[in-house]
Parts: C-alpha cells; sequence; structure tokens
C-alpha cells in the first residue's frame, strides 16, 4: 500500500456544474462563481475545504504532444459540455454535509455579531444549467468521492497547473479487483512522476445519491426521473479522477514521460482502465483544505 | 507587488471570537471580492498566550515589549495587489454576480460589505511593507502554526543597514531553524496608502487616530512571519540555537525590543506571485 493511503476520513463531495449557457459566457461564469456564488457559500456551516475547478479556456492536447495519443484514451466526446466547472468540498461527515446551510452568526451588525440576512445561494438559477419548470433549481451532479492521499497536496504562492485524469473501470476486472489495482499499484507509479506538488485519487462513490441524500429535498430536480437518468449517464463516463498539481504542462508531459515510468504507467492503465483522459482546470482555493483538528472558533 | 498590512481593533460590542467570525466569515467574503486581488491573509491573534505557547522560552527571547501591545490589534489583512494603482481602485463595484440579465455589478463589494462601522474600533492602522521572502511558504492542507516577531531598529543603527542585515545574516539564520516552511521579512514604510482607500472622514484622519496610529508604528518597524507545523518545533529550534548563541547576539545587535504572537492565519485569497490569468481567477 502507498503510505498514508486508507479509509477516506472526510465527506468529500465534487459537483460538476454546466453554466447558464443562456446567460454567461464561460468566463463570464468564472466570475460568478467565484466571485458572488463562493461570498456565500464560503461561509457553509463547518465547512473544512472547498475549491472551484474551471476547465482551463486553452485545449490541453496540443499541448500534450506526441504523449496525448499514448495517454489520452477514448476520451468521451463533448465531455466539457457536460460541465463548466466542479467545486470540491470537505465537510467532517455527512451530516456535517447535509447540515452545511444551517445558518450562523457572521456579521458584524448593530448589537454585535449577527445571523447575516443577505445570505444567499439564490443566484444559483441564473449561474448554473437553469431549469425552466423549476425556478429556484438548477441541474448539477453533486457526487460523494471516496479520497486517498497519494502525495500531500502542498500550494506555493503562484498559480499551479492542475490535471485531473478521469478513469473508467476496465469492465473485465470486478469492483475489487479494480480498486486494490488502482490504490496498490497505479498511484504508487503516479506519485513517481516527478514534480509533483500533490496527487490525490477519487473512486466516485458507487451510491449515486450520496450527496444528494438529505442534502435536497425529496421532490427535488436530482430525485426527478431526468435527475436520475442525467446522472446514471454521467457517471456512466467514469468512475473516478486523479488530480495532479505540477507546474506546467510541459513539466508534466517531461515527468510523465520518464523512460523507466511511462512504459509501467500505460502498462497499467492498459489493465485497469476502459478509459482514461485529462482535463486541465483553474484551481480557485476558496477555503484552504484543514485536514487536522478543526479549531474550537470560527476557521477558515 | 504592492503589499499592504491593515492592523485592527474589534468593535467594544464583539469579543474576540466574535470578531474573528465577523471578520473571516462576512467580511472576507467580501473582501476577496476587491477587484483585482492578488493575495490576502488573514491573521487573528491566537487566544492562547504567546507564554503559554512558546512556555519559557518567550520570556528568554522578549525583551522590552510595548506595554499594552495586545490591546492596539486584535488582527491584521495583508492584501496584494500589482501596484498601488490597482489597490486604490480595488474598492469598486465587482462584476462577478450571475443574475437575470447576465452577469451583473455587486456594489457592495465597493464598500466590503459595509460592515466596519461595527467590526471595527477606529480605522485600521493601514500601512505599506517591502518584503524580503527568505523561504518561500508552501502550505500543507491542514492548519500551521504561524508565529510573528514584532521588532524595532537599534537606534544607533541605519535603517540600510538593519534592514541590509535583518534580510541576510539573521534571515540565513533563522532559516536554519528545523521544520520552519516559510520565513518572511516585512519592513513598514511610510508611504501613504491610506488617504484615497478611507473616507476622507475615517477616524484614521483624526489627531486622535493619527496619534493611535503612530503609537502601535512606535512598537515595531520589521515584522517576520514564520511558518511551522507545530509550536514544539519552534521552541526546539529556537532552544538549541540559544546554546550556539548566534541568534541571540545578532537579535542584541539589530533589536532594540523585540516581542513574538502566535496567529490564526485564514488564506482568504491564495496568494499568486505569478503573473495574473487574463480572467477572474482566487
Amino acid at each position: 500500500m502507498v503510505e498514508r493511503l486508507g479509509e477516506n476520513k472526510v465527506f468529500k463531495v465534487f459537483a460538476f456544474l454546466k453554466r447558464n449557457a443562456e446567460l454567461l459566457t464561460h468566463d463570464e461564469y468564472r466570475a460568478g462563481h467565484v466571485g458572488f456564488h463562493c461570498c456565500n457559500s464560503r461561509r457553509l456551516k463547518d465547512i473544512r475545504g472547498y475549491s472551484v475547478n474551471i476547465w482551463a479556456n486553452a485545449p490541453l492536447g496540443p499541448r500534450l504532444g506526441a504523449l496525448h495519443d499514448e495517454i489520452v484514451v477514448r476520451e468521451p466526446p463533448g465531455f466539457l459540455e457536460l460541465w463548466d466547472g466542479f467545486p470540491e468540498v470537505w465537510f467532517d461527515s455527512h451530516r456535517s454535509w447535509t447540515e452545511a446551510g444551517t445558518p450562523e452568526p457572521t456579521r458584524a451588525m448593530a448589537g454585535g455579531l449577527q445571523v447575516d440576512p443577505n445570505w444567499t445561494l439564490g443566484d444559483g438559477p441564473y449561474l448554473f444549467d437553469p431549469l425552466p419548470d423549476r425556478p429556484t433549481e438548477f441541474r448539477s451532479y453533486h457526487l460523494h468521492m471516496e479520497e486517498h492521499i497519494v502525495v500531500p497536496v502542498e500550494r506555493p504562492e503562484h498559480k499551479l497547473v492542475k490535471l485531473v485524469l478521469f478513469f473508467r473501470r476496465n469492465p473485465v476486472l470486478g469492483e475489487d479487483a479494480f480498486v486494490q489495482g488502482v490504490l496498490n499499484h497505479y498511484a504508487p507509479l503516479t506519485a513517481r512522476i516527478g514534480g509533483l506538488y500533490g496527487c490525490t485519487l477519487n473512486f466516485r462513490d458507487t451510491d449515486q445519491e450520496a450527496a444528494f441524500r438529505n442534502y435536497y429535498p425529496a421532490d427535488a430536480w436530482a430525485f426527478s426521473p431526468e435527475g436520475y437518468a442525467m446522472r446514471r449517464a454521467f457517471c456512466a463516463l467514469w468512475d473516478g479522477a486523479i488530480e495532479l498539481h505540477v507546474d506546467s504542462v510541459g513539466a508534466f508531459v517531461a515527468a510523465r514521460s520518464a523512460p523507466d515510468l511511462h512504459p509501467r504507467l500505460c502498462a497499467a492503465e492498459r489493465h485497469l482502465f476502459a478509459a482514461n483522459w485529462y482535463v486541465e482546470v483553474d484551481e480557485n482555493m476558496i477555503v484552504m483544505p484543514n485536514r487536522g483538528t478543526s479549531p474550537s472558533f470560527y476557521y477558515r | 507587488m504592492l503589499k499592504v498590512f491593515g492592523f485592527v481593533r474589534r468593535h467594544p460590542d464583539l469579543t474576540h471570537d466574535d470578531y474573528r467570525a465577523a471578520h473571516v466569515g462576512y467580511h472576507n467574503s467580501y473582501g476577496r471580492r476587491l477587484n483585482n486581488i492578488r493575495g490576502y491573509v488573514l491573521n487573528v491573534r491566537a487566544n492562547a498566550p504567546i507564554t503559554s505557547t512558546l512556555g519559557p522560552l518567550a520570556s528568554r527571547i522578549t525583551r522590552d515589549e510595548v506595554q499594552g501591545f495586545d490591546d492596539l490589534w486584535d488582527g491584521w489583512g495583508q492584501l496584494l495587489f500589482d501596484s498601488l494603482e490597482t489597490y486604490l481602485s480595488a474598492k469598486t463595484p465587482a462584476h462577478d454576480k450571475a443574475g437575470p440579465r447576465g452577469l451583473e455589478d455587486d456594489a457592495l463589494v465597493a464598500a466590503v460589505g459595509g460592515d466596519g462601522p461595527w467590526l471595527y474600533a477606529g480605522s485600521p492602522f493601514q500601512f505599506m511593507v517591502v518584503e524580503h521572502v527568505a523561504l518561500p511558504v508552501r502550505r500543507p492542507e491542514r492548519k500551521l502554526f504561524k508565529l510573528v516577531q514584532f521588532a524595532t531598529r537599534q537606534s544607533g543603527l541605519p535603517d540600510e543597514l538593519f534592514r541590509s542585515y535583518v534580510c541576510g545574516r539573521y534571515a540565513a539564520r533563522l532559516a536554519q531553524l528545523p521544520g520552519l516552511r516559510g520565513l518572511v521579512m516585512n519592513f513598514r514604510t511610510p508611504l501613504d496608502v491610506m488617504s484615497r482607500f478611507f473616507e476622507p472622514e475615517a477616524e484614521g484622519f483624526t489627531a486622535r487616530g493619527i496619534a493611535e496610529r503612530e503609537h502601535f508604528y512606535g512598537s515595531w518597524d520589521c515584522m517576520t512571519e514564520l511558518w511551522f507545523d507545530r509550536a514544539d518545533q519552534f521552541v526546539d529550534g529556537r532552544l538549541a540555537a540559544l546554546s550556539s548563541t548566534h541568534l541571540d547576539s545578532l537579535e542584541l545587535e539589530l533589536f532594540a525590543s523585540v516581542c513574538y504572537r502566535e496567529v490564526d492565519e485564514t488564506v482568504v485569497v491564495l496568494p499568486n506571485r505569478a503573473p495574473a490569468p487574463d480572467y477572474y481567477f482566487r
């Protein structure tokens, strides 16, 4: 086993979101999500970490060069049309996740510390993929992820390149053999890629409703026939994702091509994955994750 | 880049922990949306006294601390901008709110949430610093122990030599402390960064406000940020350095006074010292 791998100690959610394309360009969506929306959502009760990953404007393929055809296999066509960004949030438990919307006093007003009367996530339908017959809701894929730290992330004071390797299980492998193979063979190999600032392996929870349950009401779109169907279709595309933090795409290409590593990673990918592809995302840090003990005072 | 500190005292209606929640919560939520901001870190004084955190070491490495130092501040923000011009134009409406007609302006950002009168007692003590990054910090995904040293220059030492020695010999010694994750020296400058940033009628421009600010400024000339995983790493390393005497003798040579505080650091906007992307990024 890779050192530090083990049971997930946090409740981690990826929420894939398509912008409201009628109202916003991709860059406008960036501003709306990272700006006003996160101004409110960073105050979710007991949140332990929060980043917003938005796919990069420049296509990744040409920058991978000749490596592209070796490390990208059966990328689903139109994958980036399904979403513009995905926040990832960390909570201590499923319960703290479902109770995150509980108001708490975080604003200085006349008389002292008060609940902010203007706190809202009401911009959601303007920001995200709207539902004409449900004006207060929007389409989303909120998915619980089981996380394994392969290389602990350390962030310097300059923008890193973040690459997300999405992968789908090779159907000839059973679920257990697949997970063990990725954990015990592929992840340790990946950790050897030079120049990593961090590497995090995430398996998508096979319970596709884990993040929605008790978070949204039972009559929400997420539990409608369309909500189930879209989620099933999206989840059929991938089973997990590895987050890689590097200085540049060029640095990744050089390190990933190392002759003592490249053939072994490719062989492992052929054995374990039916599909594997990369997306470059711009990581906006909203709440720096704190995996240590939660302080006894308000802390972000 | 332009690095600006704003030291603040909490409003008397707030406890220290109330102040934390309001500054880290509501206020930072607006502050992080200031136009073209490149980095924003908030430091709130830790609840435990430094004598408790550092133990007997605290009194051994502290000299002539200003009386009532903790009454002068509860926390301070550190802002990073590309230039003085971008800093002065940051407090304008932010075009970052999705509404029924697309992306809209949010005027509340121009007032940084408008909560100042209930969050602070008086105006922030706001000034520019020149920094020396002796060891670039890399933050892991857990809360670090952040220690801050406040020091005044020995009166006989010219300012240029003071800065040069602190950034040179002293930084080189400090950087040897085992477990150190980051080391940044900050020298306060007299550049006026308040006049066009705060309203002319702000308390900071009254005679009393100016006097309080000058009193605070008298308590230190250089502020050094140190990051460790744990307090005991600093204590053990500094105790070991005591026996070698190098740091002690350097501090006697350079500093007329020196004291320490632990702060709880909130990374409101992770500083990005690389060129800014051409899209909204925090």
